[in-house]
C-alpha cells in the first residue's frame, strides 16, 4: 500500500527528470519563474521564521498558572504598527513588479515563431503541424520559438507543461495563443533501450503505449509531460500528452514525415493506429460489452443501427464517414450527441483506414460489402495522394 | 476594591448559576419548542447541529478521496466519474453548507446578541426563516446527490456545467436558496449591531468578534445577490439556452468566471473574517491581556471587506484575460494581503507579556496563527503572475486554500467552539482531551497539506482521479496526514460529546473573559440579561480575578479615578503649541 513511499529513493534515481522541488527547467521562461519563486520564498521565510519563533516563545515565556496577571498593559504602539504595515508593502511591490515583468516579457510571441494549431477535446489533444500532419504529441525544435494556437471543441481545458512553467486555459469559442521556447532537448533513447521497451510493450499486450512505464514515446524519444489543468469531466486526469524537444530541425522534419502519411502500412493496421492516436479509443471501445461515451466499434460495421429519432440505418462505409465528419447528423439511440466533428482533421485515406479497421472488429466485416473490398485496393493506390491532400485540410 | 476577588467576596460580581426554568435549554421542552423557537441561542444550536453534520459528511468524503489517491491508478475501485462526484460534493458541501454559515450562523447567532447585552437579534423571525432556508438549500443539495449526483466541481464552470447530465440545476437552485439564508443572516446582524448596542458600547468598544461579524455581514449582503444572479443565469442557460455562458449558443465561459468569482472571492472573506474575530477574542482572553492594536484590527476587517470586492480576477490569470487586466488584478491582489498581515502581527504582539493559559481554545488559536501565516504567505506565490502561471490549478492551490480555509477557518471554529462550549451548554469539557485533539489536528494538518505544496511545485494538477507514478509518495504522505487529521477532529468531537453527560457544570466565566457573554450565567437564561448592562472596554482584564474555590473568574469594580485627577492649573491656549 505504501510502496510508493518506500520506493521513493530508487524511484527518484530511476526518474531523474522529476526533481524534488521543481521539474527540470526546460524553457526560457522557467528560470525566471523559478527565480521569482525563490525570491518570494526567501522573503516569506524572513517573515515566517521570526513570527514562528515568537509564536512558540511567547506562550512558553509568558505562561502563567490560572489567576496570573499580565505584566504589561500596552494596548497599542502606533510607530510599531505603522512600521509593520509599511515594510511588508515594500516587499509586496517588489514581488508584484518582478512577477508582472516576467509575465509581460512573455506575453507576445516573437516574430517568426513556428506555429502549431492545437485542438483540445474531451479527453485528448491534437496538434496540427500543417499539411495533414496531426498527432497527439507536441513536437518542437530546441531553442526555436513555438506558438501554439489553441481551441477547444467542447468544454474548458488548460494547456499545462510543468517543465516549461507554462499554463494557458483553452476556452471554447475563442482562439487563444501561448508560446514558449524550449531550452532542453528530450533526446532519443539508445537503440537497445528502445527495442527493450518495444518488446516489453509487445509482451504486455497493452493496446495503448504506456509512456510512464517506459519513460519514452512510442518513437523512442524522452519527453516532458503535458497535462490538462482545467477540470473537464470523466477522464480529465487521463487527458495528458507529451512534449518532445528535437535537437535539430532535421530530426523534427523526419518525425513529421513519419507521422504524416500511411506509407506502406496496410489500411486496417494504420486505422488501428489512428484509432489510438486520434483518441477514438477514449469514447469508443473495441470490445463487445464495453460501452464508453459512444457506441463500441465491435460489431458495428455491417449491422443495422437504431437512431435516436427512431430511424434504422445500416452501418456501412458512408454511414461511418458521415458519423466522423458530421457526428450530429445521425445519433444512435441511447447516446448523447457529444462527438466533435473531425472534418479537416482526417483525410479520406485516414477515414478509409479507420473503416478498414472497424471491419476487422466486425463479424460482418468481410461479407457485408464486396464493393468495399474493391475500394480497399483503390484507396491504397490513392494513399499517398490523399495524404498530401486531406479533405479540406489546413487551408492556411 | 484593592484586594483580589477571592478575599473580598462582598464586592465581587459573579453571575452564579442559572435556574432550570430560566435556562434557555430547559425553559421549554419538546421538538416543537425548538422548531418554532425565536430564541437566537436555540437557533444557533440548531445551526450548529446542521453545520457539524455537513462537516462530518464533507469530511468523510475527503477521507474517501485521500484513500483513493494512495495509488496512481486509484487505490479503490471508484471510477473516474465517481471520483469527480466525490471531490465536487466534498467542495460544495464544505463551502456552501459548512464553512460559509459555520461561524456567522452558528457561533454568531449565539454570541452576537449576548455580546451586545441584548435579548435577541433585531429580527428573530427572519433569523428562524434563514435557518429553514439553510435546511431547504441543504435538502436540494442532498437531493441532487441522490438523483444524478453532481460532477462539475463546486465552481459550476460553464460549459461543462451546461453540458453534463448530472443534477446541476437542482444543486445550483440549492445554492441559490442557501444564498438567501446567508443574506438574511447578514442583514439581521447589521441591523442588530447598528441599533442594539448597550449604553457605553461605542463602535470602538465593541468586541472584535462583533467587528468581524459586521464586516462579514456587509459582504454577505452586497456579494451574495451576485451569486444568486449568476446561478439563476446558469439555470436559464441550462434550461433555456439563453446564450450567455455557453459558446454553443454564442455565450462566453469567461463571463461566467467573472460573475462567479465576483461573489466567490468576497465569499472567501465571508469564510475567514469571522475566524479573525474569534482569534482576536481567544488570544486576548487566554493571554489575559488587552488586544494589541484594537483599531488596526478593527479597521483591517473593514478594509478586507471592501478590498475583497476588487480582486476576483486573480482566480483567472490563465483564463485568457488581456495582459493589462491580469497585471491590474495582480496589483490589487497584493493590497489585500496587507490587512491580514497586520492582524497576524497584532495577535502575536498581544501575547507579549501576557499571562498565557494553555487551554484548549488557546492551543487551537496558536495552531491557527501558525497555519494561517503559512496559508497567507503561500498566497503571495499565487498573486505573483509569473509564478502563478506554473502553480495555478495545481495542488499548490489546493494546499494554499486548505491552509487558509481549514487551517484558518476550521481550526478557529473548533477553537471558538471549545471556548464558548461552556457558555453554550453549561458543561466543562476534559482539558487534556481537548489539548491532545489540538495537537493531533495540528500535526495531521501539516502532514496532509505540506506535501501538497511540493506536488504543486512539481506540476501535479488538481481534480485528478489518477496521476503519474512519480507523484505517489507525496500523495501517500498526504493521505496518512489526512487520516491523522480525521482522528484529531474525531477526538475533539468525542471530548465535546463526552462533556455533555459527564462534564462538570460550567461557571459563568471559566476563562476570564471580559466581554458581556461572560457576565451572564452558563448557559445564559432565555432572556440573556435582566437589564441592559452598561459596558466599558471589552479588553480590560484588571478587574477580572481568578477564584480558586470555584475555578471561576469573577469581576470586581474597577478602581475609579477622577478624570482629570488634578485640575489643570494652566489651561492650554486654544490652538496653542505645547
Amino acid at each position: 500500500m505504501f510502496d510508493g513511499l518506500f520506493l521513493r529513493g530508487s524511484h527518484l534515481l530511476a526518474d531523474t527528470a522529476h526533481h524534488l522541488w521543481f521539474p527540470e527547467q526546460a524553457s526560457t521562461y522557467a528560470a525566471e519563474s523559478d527565480g521569482t519563486y525563490s525570491m518570494i520564498l526567501w522573503i516569506s521565510l524572513a517573515f515566517f521564521i521570526p513570527l514562528a519563533i515568537l509564536m512558540v516563545y511567547f506562550p512558553i515565556k509568558y505562561y502563567q498558572r490560572k489567576g496570573g496577571k499580565a505584566t504589561s498593559r500596552v494596548t497599542h504602539h502606533n510607530v510599531l504598527e505603522v512600521t509593520w504595515t509599511i515594510v511588508p508593502c515594500i516587499f509586496l511591490v517588489i514581488m508584484f513588479v518582478r512577477g508582472s515583468w516576467g509575465y509581460l516579457d512573455m506575453a507576445t510571441p516573437p516574430e517568426g515563431a513556428k506555429q502549431v494549431d492545437l485542438t483540445a477535446f474531451k479527453w485528448g489533444w491534437s496538434m496540427n503541424y500543417g499539411k495533414g500532419a496531426i498527432h497527439p504529441e507536441l513536437h518542437v525544435v530546441l531553442n526555436q520559438p513555438t506558438k501554439v494556437v489553441m481551441r477547444s471543441t467542447d468544454v474548458l481545458h488548460s494547456f499545462f507543461i510543468p517543465a516549461f512553467r507554462l499554463k494557458q486555459d483553452v476556452v471554447p469559442g475563442r482562439y487563444i495563443t501561448a508560446w514558449f521556447q524550449a531550452t532542453t532537448p528530450t533526446p532519443k533513447v539508445s537503440q537497445e533501450e528502445y527495442e527493450a521497451a518495444l518488446a516489453a510493450h509487445e509482451e504486455s499486450g497493452d493496446e495503448v503505449w504506456d509512456y510512464d512505464r517506459y519513460q519514452m514515446t512510442p518513437d523512442g524519444y524522452r519527453y516532458f509531460d503535458l497535462f490538462c489543468a482545467e477540470y473537464c469531466g470523466r477522464d480529465h486526469s487521463a487527458m495528458q500528452s507529451y512534449v518532445v524537444v528535437h535537437e535539430t530541425q532535421e530530426s523534427w522534419d523526419e518525425w513529421i514525415r513519419k507521422i504524416s502519411s500511411r506509407g506502406e502500412t496496410p489500411l486496417a493496421e494504420y486505422g488501428e493506429k489512428l484509432y489510438q492516436l486520434r483518441n477514438c479509443i477514449g469514447c469508443h471501445s473495441n470490445e463487445p460489452n464495453n460501452i464508453l461515451v459512444g457506441p463500441t466499434f465491435h460489431n458495428l460495421y455491417g449491422y443495422e443501427r437504431q437512431m435516436a429519432d427512431g430511424e434504422t440505418v445500416l452501418a456501412d462505409e458512408q454511414y461511418i464517414r458521415e458519423s466522423i465528419l458530421d457526428p450530429k447528423a445521425k445519433v444512435v439511440m441511447g447516446f448523447q450527441p457529444q462527438m466533435p466533428s473531425f472534418k479537416g482533421q482526417l483525410s479520406d485515406d485516414d477515414i478509409a483506414s479507420l473503416i478498414a479497421y472497424m471491419k476487422t472488429l466486425s463479424d460482418r466485416g468481410e461479407t457485408a460489402s464486396e464493393a468495399a473490398l474493391d475500394d480497399d485496393a483503390a484507396a491504397a493506390d490513392d494513399a499517398d495522394a490523399a495524404a498530401a491532400q486531406p479533405v479540406e485540410a489546413i487551408a492556411n | 476594591m484593592t484586594t483580589g476577588a477571592a478575599t473580598a467576596p462582598g464586592g465581587v460580581r459573579d453571575a452564579g448559576f442559572v435556574s432550570d426554568n430560566e435556562n434557555y435549554l430547559k425553559n421549554s421542552s419538546g421538538v416543537l419548542s425548538w422548531m418554532f423557537t425565536l430564541d437566537h441561542k436555540r437557533i444557533g444550536i440548531m445551526y450548529l447541529v446542521g453545520i457539524l453534520t455537513s462537516f462530518l459528511g464533507g469530511g468523510l468524503l475527503a477521507m474517501v478521496i485521500r484513500y483513493h489517491l494512495m495509488a496512481p491508478g486509484g487505490a479503490t475501485t471508484i471510477s473516474n466519474d465517481a471520483y469527480n462526484q466525490l471531490f465536487t460534493l466534498h467542495g460544495a458541501i464544505m463551502v456552501f453548507l459548512f464553512i460559509i454559515p459555520s461561524i456567522p450562523a452558528a457561533l454568531g447567532n449565539f454570541l452576537v446578541p449576548v455580546m451586545l447585552g441584548a435579548k435577541d437579534v433585531a429580527f428573530p423571525r427572519l433569523n428562524l426563516s434563514s435557518f429553514y432556508l439553510w435546511v431547504g438549500g441543504a435538502i436540494f443539495f442532498v437531493g441532487a446527490l441522490l438523483m444524478n449526483g453532481l460532477d462539475t466541481g463546486w465552481t459550476f464552470y460553464t460549459p461543462y456545467s451546461t453540458s453534463t447530465d448530472t443534477s446541476v440545476v437542482m444543486a445550483t437552485f440549492g445554492a441559490f436558496i442557501l444564498g438567501f439564508s446567508s443574506i438574511f443572516t447578514g442583514l439581521n446582524f447589521i441591523v442588530t449591531i447598528n441599533t442594539m448596542r448597550p449604553p457605553g458600547m461605542t463602535w470602538f468598544r465593541m468586541p472584535l468578534f462583533l467587528w468581524a461579524t459586521y464586516a462579514t455581514s456587509i459582504i454577505q449582503v452586497l456579494a451574495t445577490p451576485v451569486l444568486g444572479i449568476t446561478l439563476l443565469l446558469l439555470i436559464a442557460e441550462n434550461v433555456m439556452h439563453i446564450g450567455i455562458f455557453d459558446p454553443e449558443f454564442n455565450g462566453d465561459p469567461v463571463t461566467y468566471q467573472h460573475f462567479f468569482w465576483f461573489y466567490s472571492h468576497p465569499a472567501v472573506y465571508i469564510m475567514i473574517l469571522p475566524a479573525f474575530g474569534i482569534i482576536s477574542e481567544l488570544i486576548s482572553v487566554h493571554s489575559h491581556k488587552g488586544i494589541f492594536g484594537y483599531r488596526f484590527i478593527a479597521y483591517s476587517s473593514i478594509a478586507l471587506a471592501l478590498l475583497s470586492f476588487l480582486v476576483w480576477g486573480h482566480h483567472m490569470f490563465t483564463s485568457g484575460m488581456s495582459s493589462v487586466t491580469v497585471v491590474i488584478f495582480s496589483a490589487l491582489t497584493f493590497t489585500v494581503s496587507v490587512p491580514s498581515a497586520i492582524k497576524v502581527f497584532n495577535w502575536v504582539a498581544t501575547m507579549y507579556k501576557g499571562a498565557i493559559s494553555l487551554t484548549t481554545p488557546m492551543c487551537y488559536a496558536l495552531a491557527f496563527l501558525f497555519l494561517f501565516t503559512i496559508g497567507g504567505l503561500t498566497g503571495l506565490f499565487l498573486g505573483t503572475i509569473s509564478t502563478d502561471l506554473h502553480l495555478h490549478d495545481t495542488y499548490f492551490v489546493v494546499a494554499h486554500f486548505h491552509y487558509v480555509m481549514m487551517g484558518g477557518t476550521v481550526v478557529s471554529f473548533v477553537g471558538g467552539l471549545f471556548h464558548w462550549w461552556p457558555k453554550m451548554t453549561g458543561k466543562m469539557f476534559n482539558e487534556a482531551g481537548g489539548r491532545i485533539s489540538a495537537l493531533i489536528v495540528f500535526v495531521g494538518f501539516n502532514l496532509t497539506f505540506l506535501p501538497q505544496f511540493l506536488l504543486g511545485n512539481q506540476g501535479m494538477p488538481r481534480r485528478y482521479a489518477t496521476y503519474d507514478p512519480e507523484f505517489q509518495w507525496l500523495h501517500q504522505l498526504s493521505s496518512i496526514g489526512a487520516f491523522t487529521l480525521g482522528i484529531g477532529l474525531l477526538v475533539a468531537g468525542l471530548v465535546l460529546l463526552h462533556s455533555l453527560y459527564a462534564g462538570r457544570q460550567a461557571p459563568a466565566n471559566p476563562w476570564g473573559g471580559a466581554t458581556l457573554e461572560w457576565h451572564c450565567t452558563s448557559p445564559p437564561p432565555f432572556y440573556n440579561f435582566k437589564h441592559a448592562p452598561v459596558v466599558g472596554d471589552p479588553y480590560e482584564f484588571a478587574n477580572v480575578h481568578y477564584d480558586e474555590a470555584t475555578d471561576n473568574y469573577v469581576f470586581t469594580e474597577l478602581p475609579r479615578t477622577l478624570v482629570p485627577e488634578e485640575p489643570v492649573k494652566t489651561p492650554t491656549p486654544a490652538g496653542g503649541q505645547s
